[in-house]
């Protein structure tokens, strides 16, 4: 926990105007904006539609090239700061469907995981509302069988904002488990002096804060799954760099495109 | 519980789990909770051996419909708000999970609890340094301010 003393924007300030005020509520706009034009996860679109956000860009018109010689297609997410688990519980689950005994591993998997989290010491009456969520989520896609229903019903409850966040909150409660309970391990990652306990209080738990690497290796780790993150950003050559995570696993379940700040997921 | 939107089927819960197990010196007013469950009233109790021993304090709580994604508004009310660097006078408190550092799986319990150890942690009563002119200034709603968080210590 840390506690304070206040912003120094207002006390710079001359007059009584609240600059802080006005501060938040441009941010309040802007969010604003973001969720009336950009749906939490949108429709499959080809690679090339990455061309007209950078028409005069020739460093990233290239690397959109080499791009779509790799991946067929990319699903945006809203940039919210939830995106990493958005698009990654999203195109996990969805891969999933397509192999109904490695989903029923996965049921398993999650069905068993709120024990754990209040084993390591999670309220059980906080976890228990984000749970019940998750598990009705994949209750109600296991029910369909027809795999490409399910999916639509998968699109439909990850743009219904009452199930999609709380699916986010529950992958950021598994994560931050995860990284607390190989703490050691995990403590190399993580620069200052914070510990691994503090990191997950302000980094993984809270909603809207960005994921870095060491959030993706916990969500993997957690779920026992591999994602492969294609980056893309002004760097030097005309190819993308790929990562995958955790290194030694080869075959990924889940492609994602990352630009810096955001994550969107690829489908080869 | 039918007919009840999230925010408030996780109200309802947690003011269960809080009249049944409250934190020590923790009281909520289950009533007035009842009335309008997106605006609580708890009596806090200064735990002895600290600096606030034997004095009584009030924290309001207020919930937005989007609870527990959005952080609850907390500030201390009524006769005697509790003199500590992290508290203004008017009742205001800087502390990270009340913005900043909320999540959704803290709760009114979780608070509370944060806000007895920052108090029972304290070693001098006073006023934050700019006191005087945060009140002045501030609106009414403390989740307005941006707040500066740097001092772990106190």
């Amino acid at each position: 926990m840390k506690m304070a003393d206040k912003s120094e924007s207002s006390t710079n300030s001359d007059t009584p105007t609240n600059q802080d005020e006005l501060i938040l509520a441009q941010q309040r706009k802007i969010q604003q904006e973001i969720s009336d034009t950009i749906p939490l996860v949108g429709p499959l679109d080809q690679i090339s539609s990455l061309e007209s956000e950078y028409s005069t860009d020739t460093i990233y018109l290239a690397k959109i090239k080499d791009l779509s010689s790799k991946y067929k297609s990319i699903r945006r997410t809203r940039p919210d700061g939830n995106c990493f688990f958005r698009a990654f519980g999203y195109a996990y689950i969805e891969k999933l469907l397509d192999d109904k005994e490695q989903f029923s591993l996965f049921y398993d998997l999650v069905e068993k995981s709120k024990n754990s989290l209040v084993a390591l010491g999670f309220p059980q009456f906080t976890v228990e509302d984000f749970y019940d969520t998750f598990m009705e989520v994949l209750k109600r896609i296991n029910d369909i069988d027809d795999a490409s229903d399910a999916k639509k019903e998968l699109h439909n409850l990850f743009n219904e904002q009452g199930y999609s966040d709380y699916m986010v909150v529950y992958l950021r409660l598994l994560t931050s488990g995860q990284l607390q309970k190989e703490q050691i391990f995990y403590s190399f990652f993580i620069d200052g002096e914070r510990t691994v306990a503090d990191f997950c209080h302000q980094e993984v738990e809270p909603m809207y804060k960005e994921s870095d690497h060491i959030h993706i290796m916990g969500a993997c780790s957690v779920l026992l799954t591999g994602v492969r993150v294609v980056y893309m950003d002004r760097g030097g050559n005309t190819s993308v760099t790929e990562h995958n995570i955790p290194q030694d696993r080869l075959t990924p379940d889940v492609y994602l495109l990352y630009r810096p700040g955001h994550y969107d997921i690829l489908y080869l | 519980m039918a007919g009840l939107s999230p925010s408030e089927r996780r109200l309802q819960k947690e003011l269960m789990s809080l009249m049944k197990e409250p934190p020590p010196g923790v009281v909520v007013d289950v009533d007035l909770a009842e009335q309008n469950i997106l605006q609580w009233i708890i009596q806090m109790e200064g735990v002895s051996g600290t600096l606030y021993e034997g004095e009584q304090f009030q924290l309001q709580f207020k919930f937005s419909r989007k609870y527990p994604f959005d952080s609850p508004e907390v500030t201390f009310i009524g006769a005697n708000i509790p003199v500590h660097p992290h508290v203004y006078s008017n009742g205001h408190i800087c502390l990270s999970i009340l913005t900043d550092d909320w999540s959704p799986a803290l709760s009114v319990q979780s608070v509370c609890l944060s806000i007895v150890s920052m108090l029972s942690s304290c070693k001098e009563k006073k006023r934050p340094p700019d006191n005087a002119f945060y009140v002045k200034t501030c609106n009414k709603n403390p989740k307005k301010t941006k707040w500066w968080y740097h001092d772990d210590s106190v």
